[in-house]
């Protein structure tokens, strides 16, 4: 508990913002199965924390414990200051923090449209709606080509891009993207890359993100936290891990 | 050619009354992933509502709305009572199966100890009965049609083009995305449990008005409307108009060859060759 919380509280005086999203003691899984032990992180205001670790080390049951779906198995969440473990999905969003998941995000037999309309669902007003959905197709200008387009017959890479749409149709201020890059293209990696790194620097949004793809990810963040076997093993600034010979040990 | 005209009317009523409920089962279905067999029963306690308004002296029109709100808060308290805390726990959905099929036998004995066995009919229904050259049919045949037509468009607009329709859509799409983006899936449910319930209690009453209610109307309601949803394709509200018409033309023209008492046979047939030919249904779920 001591360790990993101290090392929380280095990464918070490293970065020098306000803490976001703080997550102490954390454990997670799914029935009984424990898979995430004592997971203590926290996220700067507009930063990029970087997630890694081999497949199977816990880091989706992680991001699914902090945004409330499937119940935490001990340890707290807060945002803000404000304690939020286990609170209901939809409350997550009103309140800004918005979870894009691995794989399909989408609604795949609806229209891209009315995916990025659903995206905002929580905000009853149109017309701030409508501008946030400008800014969407501004950042993914394919995405207003296909508008009328069925989202299951979209590419991975432009599902990926408007599942990221979606998360941003509620106007987050911090974003949990869980892989974007799984299954795309090398240049529609870069592409979204570019994407996240808009949306942290242009629209301040602080991005918790886990990636595999170490070589693309790892420069866009400024900070990376590693996951293995459920508990974190190193969390600190990205360029030690960048040449860094124990990295594959770690995977 | 006389006989074929009124088979072929025939089949469009019926059509029209498997169509609007499997409407209402399908809508439930998809929505919820729970397969709800009380439906019938609901349909059922529905018709006896109207029954027992109307023979307490209660216009005919009041009765029916008294029955559409009897059954969508039957509606809404079997998956509050029964289903949801099943979900809750995670159980498999095989549980909430069985506990559909509990409530079904529950609520069907209760209908046969509150109002005793025997056919519920209401006494001096008017209605006007109608020739159009050698087809006769009466203003509830109509009214059958006229209320899939009006009750089935009105979901589909409601689904297609508001805010909460296309809320219910998402869910029916994939149930997790929905709650990521902020859908309160319960509230989505239990708004459909009511829609679904209540849209079962006008065939129910036109029913009731047509051939009286008994206490097992509701085996035949639910079978149907299941049959007319693995027809049409689970999630479409197109594909269970097409598979309620598909079901009555084909029980109600096959008498033209095949004698009646093979009518009910003829669905279970109709089952099993859509079954075999296309698993998905005619439409699946990718339309509304």
């Amino acid at each position: 508990m001591s360790r990993t919380d101290s090392a929380a509280a280095a990464a918070e005086t490293a970065s020098g913002t306000e803490v976001v999203l703080a997550v102490r003691g954390l454990g997670a899984g799914y029935g009984r199965k424990r898979v995430v032990h004592d997971v203590s992180l926290a996220l700067g205001e507009r930063e990029v924390l970087l997630m890694l670790g081999h497949n199977g080390a816990g880091k989706t049951t992680l991001l699914r414990a902090i945004f409330g779906l499937g119940k935490p198995m001990g340890g707290s969440v807060s945002y803000h200051g404000r304690d939020i473990t286990g609170r209901k999905a939809a409350e997550n969003v009103t309140d800004g923090l918005a979870y894009v998941p691995q794989g399909h995000g989408v609604f795949r037999t609806l229209s891209v449209a009315d995916n990025l309309e659903l995206g905002g669902f929580v905000e009853p007003r149109s017309a701030l709606l409508a501008e946030r959905r400008e800014r969407v197709f501004e950042l993914f200008p394919i995405l207003a080509e296909r508008r009328s387009q069925t989202a299951g017959t979209l590419s991975g890479g432009q599902q990926q891009m408007l599942a990221i749409g979606m998360a941003l149709m509620h106007e987050p201020r911090v974003i949990l993207l869980d892989e974007p890059s799984i299954g795309l293209a090398p240049n529609l990696v870069e592409r979204v890359m570019q994407a996240v790194v808009t949306i942290n620097r242009t629209m301040g949004v602080a991005i918790l993100m886990v990636e595999q793809n170490v070589q693309l990810s790892l420069p866009i963040a400024q900070r990376a936290l590693v996951l293995k076997t459920g508990a974190v093993v190193y969390d600190g600034p990205p360029d030690p891990l960048r040449d860094h010979v124990e990295l594959m040990k770690l995977f | 050619m006389d006989l074929f005209l009124q088979l072929f009317f025939n089949g469009l009523t019926n059509g029209s009354y498997y169509a609007l409920l499997g409407v209402g089962f399908g809508l439930i279905f998809a929505t919820t992933k729970i397969v709800h067999f009380a439906y019938g029963p609901i349909f059922a306690c529905a018709a006896y509502a109207a029954w027992w308004a109307a023979s307490l002296g209660v216009p005919l029109p009041l009765a029916g709305v008294f029955a559409v709100a009897v059954a969508a808060v039957l509606g809404v308290a079997s998956f509050l009572v029964i289903y949801r805390p099943i979900q809750v726990r995670g159980a498999p959905g095989l549980v909430a199966l069985i506990a559909s099929l509990g409530l079904f036998i529950l609520l069907e004995n209760l209908l046969g100890i509150v109002f005793g066995a025997g056919n519920k009919v209401i006494e001096n229904v008017n209605y006007d009965v109608f020739f159009l050259g050698p087809v006769f049919f009466t203003s509830i045949h109509l009214w059958q049609i006229a209320s899939l037509a009006i009750l089935g468009g009105a979901l589909f607009l409601f689904l297609r083009y508001t805010r909460f329709g296309k809320a219910i859509v998402a869910m029916t799409d994939n149930r997790e995305m929905a709650e990521i983006i902020g859908i309160d899936t319960t509230r989505m449910a239990i708004a459909v449990f009511a829609i679904g319930s209540a849209l079962s209690a006008v065939p129910a009453v036109l029913i009731l008005l047509k051939d009286g209610a008994t206490t097992h109307m509701g085996f035949q309601a639910v079978f149907m409307a299941f049959v007319t949803v693995v027809v049409g394709g689970i999630g479409s509200i197109r594909g269970a108009v097409v598979g309620g018409f598909a079901l009555g033309l084909v029980q109600s023209l096959g008498l033209w060859k095949i004698p009646t008492e093979w009518q009910s046979s003829i669905a279970f047939v109709v089952l099993f060759l859509i079954l075999v030919a296309r698993p998905q249904g005619l439409f699946g779920a990718s339309r509304l």
